[in-house]
Parts: structure tokens; C-alpha cells; sequence
């Protein structure tokens, strides 16, 4: 394989796995800069769309859990991919809604501390009943049959890189361009925005806040769902890959900026491709790599590159 | 000739008065001490009690070593305000710390401890100053960023000291004081009832010290200004403190209390899971800490207890064992929901109606 090959394929897997922590961090990004509130169980909503992505796209046999000793070893729709994708995020953005009115809501106005364990011990019970139910061992979610191979177009079809990939890219920037459109061109996202500013303002001119943020939640809910579900299938899947991947995704927030869209967009690409150049290169420092990158951003630019001094809680 | 005498004898005083106890200190630590030394025996070999408890004597010794985490811990989170969610770098760097000196150095116990708390405060010190620059959410973030940083560290590239995935497996202790072996019981015959091994005497004794350490330190004007900026930070800049350095060393004393849990960690199980680095273990004394209190000294003791008890009995029970992790999350969430001050709080609460006091 020449070298340009192998460039660009590293590149396209960093691509890949920052789009991953975007997903989730644009939700966190946004659930942080309006809400003003904490979520460490959104590893939790990216587990739920996980799971919901497996039950609805394919047939699982399960090994261990409660539900398989009950008698409903195997489970599952079976519809494939395109319906779970559709239907995943529907699901997690009203668990998001959910979550909104009876966790965020009581939590508004407790210390910062309060709302970090709250959340933090809800992504413990999430993840507990799942392993609970589903049994801790992994489930198989292979790659779809339809795009698994390297996509049949002149150039790309060299790269050894299955098209799912190229599918998790394309819905991770078509969804944040989406998100960011809502924010800065819509009333809805000027009330949001607004909000984020001054939400005292905004309610005195006869704006009730409630439900834009109950939406902004849900939406960064929906987030975490899509994120589960194209990134169920490259992973193993199991109890634990929700708060695995809260500490990354966190990570991606904070170094783009509290509340900035195009900072987690940023923020995520550099995260993925120094993962996958250091995984090229010398693989064993890939993780120290991310936490280092993260450490120096925060000490040179408290603020995350993209963020604003003084808007962050 | 008389007054220099009379100036060491001075010396000699203040020193002495350094160690004499103040106010409740002496009833309390009495106390502490008199339920340090029934606790395994009650725990573990009480006819019927320790029947219906299913303890051990190996359980107790690892409740006073995760206890002493927690009070640590809960100088940081309950009187300081700030929820640091890297606990786990000072817990499993002491134990690092002291697994490998007991290789290369000394298996003494007490050098394991002073090496493992001493890497523990160093890391802290750095940790600190590097996390404090930011409060809030971001402290706990940062913290949480940099413990995971030392898991990775240790899981791959420092893998040729750590020994990577398989955890630290050449820990080599020996005698305390060079004769008492520390898994051998005690010689004399109520003693070896009471208190059980030399391990467990060893981890009280710290354990007692460390208690005597903290409520010095709460009751101290020192301990004092980590309330007053838990309370209002802004006032407290006001009245001319430096805040930040005042967080910064309660940073410091609550790692230093980690590094004499972790190091104690490795003397009680003479292994070291990299586990002990991941970000679980830092969620696993919050979870002790909030549960037992936070603002109490006792209160993550108990926490600690109860957390450890549900582990490692409740999760042998055929009924509900296979759910103990489950019913743990849901514990804490249902405390920080209602009794955000925790076991000890609830407790405090009840004496204060039934007796009426506001103690």
C-alpha cells in the first residue's frame, strides 16, 4: 500500500471517530451553554440509542441477563439499518424530553456538584439495567452487509475503508450543519440564544424559556441516539461503552468552547485524528495522546479555542 | 546558660502541646479508637451478629482502608465544595507507587506508606495546580481528564514498571518492624479475638490517625476557611484569603489522605489492578462519600462501610446479589435527591428533632 493510500486512510478513520465524538459532544456543547446544567449520563442516552439501534436494526441472541433467562433469548425487529437510523432518534429524543422535565428541571437550581452526582449516578443505573436485563457480555452488531466493503467509486474503492464510515461522516455533517442552521437562522434558535445570554430578559419580554430548552435538551438527546447507532456497529457492544465514552466526548466540548457548535465540530476532528495518526504511529500513546492534547489546550486556552471568555458557567 | 534552657524547654512545650488534645478531640478519638477495636470482632467472629452480618476479617480491614479515601475525599468535597472526579490518579499512584518501592526498596510497610503518600501529595500538588485553574464543572472535568491520562499511561507505554492490562503483581511485603508477620494473627488470646491479624491492627492504627488528622483539621482555623469558601467564595476573597491557595491545599491534604489509602490498598490485597486508576475508582468514593455525608468526618466512613458491604456480602445473596451495583445507583441517586447531606446528615436531622438541639 503506497503512502498516500495509507495517509488518507488514517485520516478517513480519524475523520470517522471524531464524528463520533462530535455527535455527542454538539448535544453535551449545547445542553451545557443554554441549559447551564451538567449531563454525565449522556453516555447514557449514546448507550440507549445503541442498544435500541441493535434491537431495531437486527436479531440478537442473547447469552446473559435477565431477559434471556425469563425466555426471550432472542430478540429484536430485524427491520435493518435505514428504519433504526430513523427510528433511534425519535426514541432518545423522548428520553431526552423525559429527562428534561423530571431530572433537569428539579436540578435547575442546585449547585453544580449536585447536578454532576445526580447524573453521574443516573448513568450508573442506566447502564445497570441494561447489563442487568441484557447480560454483560458483548452483542454482535456487525457492520450492514450493504456497506461493508470499500464503496465502489473510482478513487475511494482503493482505500481499505468499509462504506459504513463514510456514512457515519456524511450523517454526522449533514446532522450538525442541521443543528447549527436551527441555532444561528431560526426564531426558535434566537430564542435559545437569547436565552443563553440573558434568560431573565427574555422571559420579562413574554417569552416562556421552558420549552425551547426542553427541545434543545431533547435534541442533544437525539444526538447521543444517532451517535449510538452509527457507532454501535464499529464497536462491540456492551453495558459499559456509555461511560466509556462520556470522558472523550467531554473532553471534545470543553477543548472547542462551552456552547459552541463549530468549536465541538473542531474540537472532535482534532480528537479523532490525533487518535488515528498515534494509533498509526505509535499506538501505545494513542489515549495518553488525547488526554495531553486536551491538558495543553485547557492550560494555554481555558476558554476551548472556539469559546468565549465569560459566557461558560 | 538558663535561657537557653529555658527556650528549649519552651520548644519542648510547644512541641508537646502540639500533640495535646483539644477540646472533644480526646473523647472523640477515645471513641474512634473503642470502635476501631470491636468493629472485626463484631464484624467477623461475634456469635450471631457476625452470623447474620456473613463478615470477614479481610472486609474490615478493606472498609478502614477505603474509609480513610472517603474522609479524604470529603475534606475536598464536603468542606472545600470542590467534586474532583480524578481521586483515582492519588489512590492508584500511591498504590503504584508503593508496589513498585516494596519491589526495588523496601517491603517495609511503613516506608510503603510513606513512599506511596508522599508520590501521592507530589502528584496532587501538580494535579492541582494544573486543575484548580478553572472551577466548577471544568475542575471536575480536568481532574477526571488527567486521572484517566495516568490509566492510559500505566495500562501501555509505562506497561514495563506497571505491568499493563495484568495490574502490579510483584508486591513484596515484609514484617512490620522486621517481626510481625502482617497476615498472622495476634499472640495474646483476647487480643486475637478482638482485633484479628496484624494487618488490621497496622490499618487501624493509620486509620485512627488519619481520623485524629482530619478533625485537627476541621476544627482548625485552617479548616475553618475551607467552609468559609465552600460558603461564599467571593466573601471569602473579600476578607483577604487567597482562595485559590487555600484550594490548592485542601487539594493537597485530601491526595495525601488517598496516598495513605492507596498505599494501604496494596499492603492489604499485595496487588495492584490497573482498575484502580480508571475513572470507576473515582466514582466509586463518590459515591462512598456522598452516601455516608458530605461536611461530616464520620459520615464516609460509613458510606465506605456500606458501599463495601454491598460488593462484597450483599452481591453473594442469591435473592437480590446479582443487582447490588444496580441498587447502589439507585441508592445514590434517590440520597442526592432527598438527603443530599447523606446517611449522616439524615441522622444528624433526626437527633436534632427528636432532641430538639441545633448542635
Amino acid at each position: 500500500m503506497s503512502f498516500h493510500i495509507e495517509a488518507i486512510t488514517v485520516l478517513l478513520n480519524g475523520l470517522q471517530q471524531g464524528a463520533i465524538y462530535i455527535l455527542l459532544a454538539v448535544g453535551l456543547s449545547i445542553i451545557l451553554g443554554t441549559l447551564k446544567f451538567v449531563n454525565f449520563a449522556h453516555g447514557a442516552l449514546y448507550l440507549i440509542g445503541t442498544y435500541a439501534g441493535l434491537l431495531i436494526a437486527l436479531e440478537v441472541n442473547l447469552t446473559s441477563g435477565l431477559l434471556q433467562e425469563w425466555g426471550y433469548g432472542q430478540l429484536g425487529l430485524g427491520l435493518g439499518y435505514i428504519p433504526a437510523l430513523i427510528i433511534v432518534p425519535f426514541v432518545v429524543f423522548v428520553v431526552g424530553l423525559a429527562m428534561e422535565r423530571w431530572v433537569v428541571e428539579p436540578f435547575k437550581d442546585r449547585p453544580d456538584t449536585d447536578q454532576i452526582l445526580v447524573t453521574f449516578g443516573l448513568a450508573i443505573v442506566v447502564q445497570e439495567v441494561f447489563r442487568t436485563f441484557f447480560g454483560s457480555s458483548s452483542l454482535p452488531f456487525s457492520q450492514p452487509s450493504w456497506a461493508e466493503g470499500a464503496p465502489q467509486v473510482p478513487f475511494l474503492a482503493q482505500i481499505p475503508i468499509s462504506s459504513w464510515r463514510y456514512y457515519v461522516i456524511v450523517i454526522t455533517a449533514v446532522l450538525v450543519a442541521i443543528v447549527y442552521l436551527l441555532v444561528e437562522y431560526t426564531d426558535f434558535g434566537l430564542i435559545v440564544r437569547a436565552g443563553t445570554r440573558d434568560p431573565e430578559m427574555v422571559e420579562l419580554l413574554g417569552i416562556r424559556l421552558s420549552r425551547p430548552y426542553i427541545i434543545v435538551f431533547g435534541i442533544g438527546a437525539a444526538l447521543a441516539g444517532v451517535a449510538g447507532v452509527v457507532g454501535g456497529p464499529l464497536n462491540p457492544v456492551n453495558p459499559t461503552i456509555g461511560n466509556d465514552i462520556l470522558v472523550p466526548a467531554f473532553l471534545t466540548v470543553v477543548i472547542g468552547g462551552v456552547g459552541s457548535i463549530a468549536g465541538a465540530t473542531l474540537g472532535g476532528v482534532l480528537f479523532g485524528l490525533t487518535y488515528a495518526i498515534l494509533v498509526a504511529t505509535f499506538s501505545s500513546w494513542a489515549q495518553v495522546g488525547l488526554y495531553a492534547i486536551a491538558a495543553v489546550v485547557l492550560l494555554v486556552r481555558p476558554q476551548g479555542l472556539l469559546g468565549e471568555e465569560g459566557v461558560a458557567p | 546558660m538558663s535561657d537557653e534552657a529555658a527556650t528549649s524547654d519552651g520548644a519542648l512545650a510547644q512541641l508537646a502541646g502540639i500533640w495535646k488534645p483539644r477540646g472533644n478531640e480526646a473523647r472523640v478519638m477515645a471513641g474512634t479508637a473503642i470502635v476501631l477495636a470491636l468493629f472485626p470482632f463484631v464484624f467477623s467472629r461475634m456469635p450471631v451478629v457476625s452470623g447474620f452480618l456473613q463478615g470477614y476479617q479481610s472486609l474490615a480491614t478493606l472498609i478502614l482502608v477505603w474509609g480513610i479515601f472517603a474522609l479524604g475525599f470529603d475534606l475536598l468535597l464536603g468542606y472545600t465544595g470542590l467534586l474532583s472526579f480524578g481521586h483515582a490518579a492519588f489512590w492508584g499512584g500511591a498504590a503504584y507507587a508503593a508496589g513498585v518501592f516494596s519491589q526495588y526498596v523496601s517491603g517495609s510497610p511503613i516506608l510503603m506508606v510513606l513512599a506511596g503518600t508522599t508520590f501521592a501529595v507530589l502528584l496532587a500538588w501538580f494535579l492541582g495546580f494544573l486543575s484548580l485553574r478553572r472551577g466548577g464543572i471544568y475542575f471536575a472535568i480536568l481532574t477526571l481528564a488527567f486521572a484517566q491520562m495516568l490509566f492510559y499511561m500505566s495500562s501501555s507505554p509505562l506497561a514495563f514498571i506497571t505491568g499493563g492490562e495484568n495490574g502490579f503483581t510483584g508486591v513484596e511485603t515484609a514484617e512490620l518492624f522486621g517481626i510481625f508477620a502482617l497476615e498472622s494473627e495476634l499472640p495474646l488470646f483476647p487480643l486475637e479475638m478482638l482485633l484479628g491479624t496484624w494487618l488490621y491492627v497496622f490499618v487501624a492504627a493509620i486509620a485512627l490517625l488519619c481520623i485524629a488528622l482530619g478533625y485537627r483539621i476541621l476544627n482548625s482555623p485552617y479548616g475553618m476557611v475551607f467552609r468559609a469558601i465552600r460558603e461564599n467564595e467571593q466573601r471569602a476573597e473579600f476578607v483577604g484569603l487567597n482562595v485559590w491557595r487555600y484550594r490548592l491545599m485542601s487539594f493537597i491534604i485530601s491526595g495525601f489522605f488517598a496516598g495513605v489509602a492507596g498505599s494501604l490498598f496494596v499492603i492489604h490485597g499485595t496487588y495492584v489492578p490497573l482498575s484502580s486508576l480508571y475513572w470507576t475508582a473515582s466514582g466509586e468514593v463518590v459515591i462512598m462519600t456522598v452516601l455516608g455525608g458530605t461536611g461530616s468526618l464520620f459520615g464516609p466512613l460509613i458510606g465506605a462501610g456500606i458501599y463495601l458491604y454491598v460488593e462484597n456480602i450483599v452481591s453473594g445473596f442469591d435473592t437480590i446479589g446479582p443487582f447490588w451495583h444496580l441498587i447502589l445507583g439507585v441508592v445514590f441517586v434517590v440520597t442526592i435527591w432527598v438527603f443530599p447531606r447523606g446517611i449522616w446528615g439524615f441522622v444528624r436531622d433526626v437527633r436534632d428533632r427528636v432532641t430538639g438541639g441545633d448542635d
